[in-house]
């Protein structure tokens, strides 16, 4: 398992040379005065604009510029990103706890919800709870997740002033610049209850609720639908109709059997979302006005922001590889069939 | 799960705004202000800042020479000087070339160090010297100096630049000595805006530029980050800057008791950057903010909200959006010129050199339209590129207005007839997001094409890096932009927008030697009286040129708690009428 997780990793850097290399070649496309874009904003530096592109050398061949980026990487400097007013490896330290916390708190609901719903609607098909699950699957997966991020706002701040957006409020701001509060992990609920402020970490999970929530309905969907879908097909193979012949507990047959086996496509699909989750949720941050890693990625490519694009890209890159060796290994706990690494 | 489906769907049909948190007399916070906009600040460094919220924090933290005076944008009350130099005090020589500034005692940064007046000339030379690429700068080189950059085109170091803003900035005792190559008429307003003052012990004690020639090179056009006053600031402003929190776009504030003058009236100043308009909205609403940026088109959203008070028909410095024309379009390779030829299928390079063409398209813009349907009704036709809110502007200058019978017939002259016998196609670009200048684009191309079916407009969005890139090598035959003034002064309007070294012109490949006189002129003419004459026939020619099409006056509207107090609107102000002066704000 050990090596097996090595071999992986292993290839890393050479997904994240890829990842980079593809995005310098992309830039070529682009004007120098395109690229300018970022450092003029406003009409009053147009004058100016041939003196940004000299500065920040784009007139340079793209290759040369990449050079120089990866001599700067080299040195383990990710270079300065301007949307981010601070360093990319700052600016990733700074946005990812974030959005690594709304995933812990959205990502194990979304699990247990899709699944649990998942197997309950494949074992009741076509009854009403079925229905039900259906209809919320279908909504969830249709509706814009600004428009429930917003409805969901609007009811429960708006209406009965409960869950903010933000990360946290002011009282709790004061609290976290104290210069005895010990930022241990980065994850704002965790380090409040680390430093024994409860009613800070109350408060930091309450700014989570509704993001986490929004995330919840609307990236349940389709977790739901594979699970039901998969524990339909397995429910309806031979083993399961000896199982049922044989006597076994229908309880017996549901988890033990159908869905260990009904699991592995779940497993994926997890992984896939966990990583997704992880990127960044954009919209959400945006209307949760929550200070993630996805609305910068997204301000850094918009902007042409080209440090913060690399040092998003590599953070994918990264992610993408460490959760699809999990989910290798996942599969075999799900299904000691398969062995990791195995001939 | 039905009974939160329902919930949520009534809430969306019914739409109603929520009921305010707080009875009514209850202030929510009430030592802190919270102002939620929407720009992201660039630097705190006053010598980098040339943006909305950059500035707008400069402002509260630092203190220039003079301000101005609570709503005028012409009277100035003295800040770090004590009196406000002219020719009747004696303070400005009677050439016009000479300043001299008596500086104030007793005024303490933020550190509570002492300033002296070496830490105002070491601030004004620092402003200059710093000169970043598409910075500040030249605001102060151009009046001190006589040039606008520290670099030639280059970008090698101007070796004149040391000794010239040497002999330009002096300290005589408690008195700063301004020594001008010309008299620059607007100077007392951009010191009123640029260049606040920062303590020079401060600044080299953070390993900023030491004051000296041998190292200010280094510092010329260097990044903004290495700078001590990036993210720090020590002025002798009426606010301390606590932090500025870059992860969540939030600058915080705090009273600066040691201020020279009373105390500000709020203690705490919190303002943070909320993209999305509806989270700003339902903040305002539970008393979480007490004022946000919002613009025209948001303005029926925040009627008759509990709590809320809307002040509106505030003037504004800006002209936006223009109407550009490109006298000499690049047809190279352009797909905004279609054919590149008058063959009905395109435009020739000087499509718009032609003056009957630009006239035909001043004749075909529905003015009127324009105002009553997207600024509802909010402003006034502009009768120039200097606006309303501006000395030099002549509320009675000829304007142009909707007449397509007048537009037919100087389509019909121009090019000897061709234009009204063959026809044309080309594509007017806006940067995309932009509603205003998307409804200017529109209603162009309805107008005109209604003209003549042989007439063909295409609109099309373009996002920011795209539109720069085809602007300046000059593929646009028609752009849509605007001007934010960097001062209040005219001469910030005419000289942007209408000279031939300007900031719009030579994109244009627009250059009239007159104009050009005139704008010189007037911005050496020191009487207010000559000045304004001088400008009234600016506008006239103006008018008869059409280099551009000046639409609005546009007047602006502020969202705020009802419990904020003592706001007073200055245009001048970075970000009026959303962010403000913060020092007479307070909440009861």
């Amino acid at each position: 398992m050990l090596k097996f997780a090595l071999k992986r990793l292993a290839f890393l850097p050479l997904v994240m040379f890829g990842v980079t290399a593809l995005l310098f070649l992309c830039l070529q496309h682009l004007s120098p005065e395109m690229r300018a874009s970022l450092y003029i904003k406003d009409p009053r530096q147009l004058s100016q604009l041939e003196s940004v592109i000299e500065k920040y050398g784009l007139r340079k061949p793209v290759y040369v510029q990449y050079g120089i980026w990866l001599k700067q990487l080299a040195h383990g400097d990710l270079g300065y990103s301007e949307t981010a007013k601070m360093p990319v490896a700052e600016a990733i330290m700074s946005f990812f706890p974030a959005t690594f916390e709304l995933t812990l708190v959205a990502f194990f609901p979304i699990i247990i919800v899709g699944v649990f719903f998942g197997v309950l609607s494949a074992v009741y098909r076509d009854k009403f709870i079925d229905h039900v699950s259906r209809f919320v699957a279908i909504t969830g997966y249709s509706l814009p997740s600004f428009v429930l991020g917003l409805l969901l706002l609007m009811v429960f701040y708006g209406r009965l002033h409960m869950f903010p957006p933000g990360r946290y409020s002011l009282d709790t701001d004061t609290l976290l610049q104290a210069g005895n509060f010990h930022h241990w992990t980065g994850l704002l609920s965790l380090d409040c209850v680390l430093n024994g402020q409860w009613s800070a970490a109350l408060d930091v999970l309450s700014h989570l609720v509704l993001p986490a929530a929004t995330l919840l309905y609307i990236e349940v969907a389709l977790l739901l639908r594979i699970t039901r879908s998969s524990m339909l097909e397995e429910l309806t193979k031979d083993y399961i109709r000896t199982a049922r012949a044989k006597g076994l507990p229908e309880r017996v047959i549901i988890r033990k059997h159908a869905l260990a086996n009904a699991l592995i496509p779940v497993v994926t699909l997890s992984s896939l979302l966990f990583i997704s989750l992880l990127g960044g949720v954009v919209i959400t941050e945006t209307v949760f006005d929550f200070p993630g890693i996805g609305h910068w990625g997204v301000q850094a490519a918009e902007q042409l922001d080209i440090a913060g694009v690399l040092g998003s890209a590599l953070l994918a890159a990264f992610l993408f590889v460490c959760a699809n060796l999990v989910s290798d290994m996942l599969y075999a706990v799900v299904d000691p069939r398969i062995r990791v690494g195995g001939s | 799960m039905h009974d939160m489906i329902r919930l949520l769907l009534c809430a969306a049909l019914v739409g109603a705004p929520a009921a305010p948190a707080f009875a009514a007399g209850a202030v929510k916070n009430p030592d802190t202000y919270t102002y939620l906009t929407i720009s992201d600040a660039d630097s705190m460094d006053p010598a980098w800042g040339y943006d909305t919220a950059s500035d707008l924090m400069i402002l509260n933290v630092y203190d220039t020479l003079w301000t101005f005076d609570g709503k005028s944008t012409e009277k100035l009350t003295p800040l770090i000087a004590t009196k406000i130099p002219s020719k009747e005090n004696g303070l400005i020589s009677p050439d016009g070339k000479t300043y001299t500034i008596p500086l104030r005692h007793g005024v303490k940064f933020h550190d509570g160090t002492e300033m002296t007046p070496e830490d105002v000339r070491y601030s004004l030379l620092r402003f200059m010297l710093l000169d970043r690429a598409a910075g500040p700068s030249s605001l102060l080189l151009e009046p001190l100096v006589g040039y606008p950059n520290t670099r030639d085109d280059a970008d090698k170091i101007n070796p004149k630049v040391w000794d010239d803003v040497n002999r330009a900035v002096t300290v005589q005792g408690d008195r700063l000595i301004l020594r001008l190559p010309h008299p620059y008429a607007p100077i007392l307003s951009i010191l009123a805006t640029w260049a606040p003052v920062v303590s020079k012990k401060w600044a080299i004690a953070n390993r900023d530029w030491d004051g000296t020639q041998a190292t200010w090179e280094k510092f010329n056009n260097s990044s903004k980050e290495q700078s001590p006053f990036f993210e720090r600031a020590n002025g002798t402003g009426p606010f301390k800057l606590v932090r500025w929190d870059r992860r969540t776009k939030e600058f915080v504030l705090e009273r600066w008791d040691g201020y020279w003058r009373a105390p500000a009236k709020i203690k705490n100043v919190i303002v943070r950057g909320v993209n999305e308009f509806g989270t700003r909205k339902l903040m305002l609403i539970n008393g979480d903010a007490d004022a946000i940026y919002a613009d025209r088109p948001l303005w029926s959203q925040l009627q008759n909200l509990p709590g809320v008070q809307i002040v509106d028909d505030l003037p504004t410095m800006q002209n936006d959006p223009v109407v550009f024309f490109t006298f000499q379009v690049n047809t190279v390779g352009n797909a905004y010129v279609g054919s590149g030829k008058l063959d009905g299928e395109g435009i020739p390079a000087d499509f718009f050199a032609d003056k009957d063409v630009r006239k035909g398209f001043a004749y075909a813009f529905d003015y009127k339209d324009f105002i009553g349907d997207v600024l509802r009704g909010k402003g006034t036709q502009a009768t120039g590129s200097i606006p309303n809110s501006m000395p030099g502007h002549n509320p009675n200058q000829q304007t142009y207005h909707l007449d397509l019978k007048k537009a037919a017939e100087h389509f019909k002259k121009a090019f000897g007839g061709q234009v009204w016998e063959k026809g044309f196609h080309f594509t007017i670009a806006y940067n995309s997001g932009n509603m205003p200048r998307e409804t200017v684009c529109q209603i162009i191309k309805r107008n005109v094409e209604g003209l003549n079916p042989k007439f063909r407009i295409d609109v099309r969005a373009v996002e920011w890096p795209t539109f720069l890139d085809a602007q300046k090598a000059s593929k646009l035959p028609i752009f849509v932009l605007g001007w934010n003034a960097d001062y209040p002064d005219p001469h910030n309007f005419a000289f942007p927008l209408l000279h031939s070294k300007g900031d719009y012109p030579p994109y244009q490949h627009f250059k009239d030697p007159e104009m050009d006189r005139l704008i010189e002129e007037a911005n050496s003419e020191t009487n207010p009286t000559k000045r304004k004459e001088i400008y009234f026939k600016l506008q006239a020619l103006e008018f008869e040129e059409v280099p551009h099409l000046n639409l609005v006056d546009e007047v602006r509207y502020r969202t705020q708690r009802d419990w904020v107090k003592g706001w007073v609107n200055n245009p001048v102000f970075p970000d009026a009428p959303y962010g403000s002066y913060f020092y007479t704000i307070y909440k009861q």
